[in-house]
């Protein structure tokens, strides 16, 4: 079956700043020599390390998203790489889940819509403010500028449902809590 | 016996959020304890998926060095 993987990893570049093209490519390699398609490389950059690594207290962070069939069980080939190159600090690879990728589609919308409405709200205000007809039509729209979390029609729907599940959820809770008392 | 403060609202619920993403360590930080433990859900609110999720992207973010597995407050 056809995944979707990421892997993430930490390389040491407090010897050689280039350390980290080596392993890329290395890394890269591997992927594409084992059959899997790379689908973004993500570089994250130097950043410092919450807790001190083989006394190491920076790292750079470097995250590849690939696509590949799970019988060709790339994660444990990188693994492999992964233990014998002493450059990498830590590693993580692991299936990316459905929910993450519908998650992200939902974080793009938000950003698309947030530049969007940014743009046509400058003309609405310049244009007819006397129309009493053409008032109510405004005002729903005005709002959605100080929450843009909130999507346009079709989001609202799915936003809606999972309110009431949890009002219900919540509801049902309080009973427990109440009965243990 | 009253507990702790009550909230009841799961913070991820109401963002309409389907996924905890490990990588925005700003967020998880808010579900730790100062020492760096998960809060638990009686506390936080979180409905049990989200508590769930929140756990294993904590448990990433800490393997990968976003945020610590201890912080101790130096005294």
């Amino acid at each position: 079956m056809e995944k979707l993987y990421c892997t993430i990893y930490i390389v040491d570049i407090s010897q050689n700043p280039e350390e980290e093209e080596a392993v890329t490519s290395r890394i890269q390699q591997l992927i594409e020599d084992h059959g899997g398609i790379i689908q973004r490389i993500n570089r994250w950059g130097k950043k410092r390390l919450a807790y001190p690594i083989q006394k190491k207290t920076h790292g750079y962070y470097v995250e590849i998203e690939f696509t590949a069939k799970s019988v060709l069980n790339i994660p444990a080939i990188l693994e492999q790489e992964y233990r014998v190159n002493d450059r990498v600090l830590r590693y993580l690879t692991y299936v990316v889940d459905k929910k993450e990728l519908i998650q992200r589609a939902k974080k793009a919308g938000k950003k698309a819509e947030k530049e969007a409405p940014a743009a046509e709200k400058k003309e609405t205000p310049a244009a007819p403010e006397a129309p009493a007809a053409e008032a109510p039509a405004a005002e729903p729209e005005a709002p959605q500028v100080t929450e843009p979390a909130e999507g346009e029609n079709p989001p609202v729907a799915e936003t809606e449902a999972p309110v009431t599940e949890e009002a219900q959820e919540a509801a049902q809770e309080n009973e427990e809590k109440k009965e243990e008392k | 016996m009253l507990r702790w403060k009550k909230k009841r609202i799961c913070r991820f619920c109401e963002a309409g959020d389907v996924y905890i993403d490990f990588r925005d360590e700003k967020r998880l930080v808010r579900f730790l304890t100062e020492q760096g433990k998960i809060v638990p859900r009686r506390t936080s609110g979180n409905c049990a998926q989200h508590q769930r999720q929140l756990a294993k992207a904590i448990k990433r973010a800490r393997h990968l060095a976003l945020i610590p597995f201890v912080s101790d407050i130096p005294r």
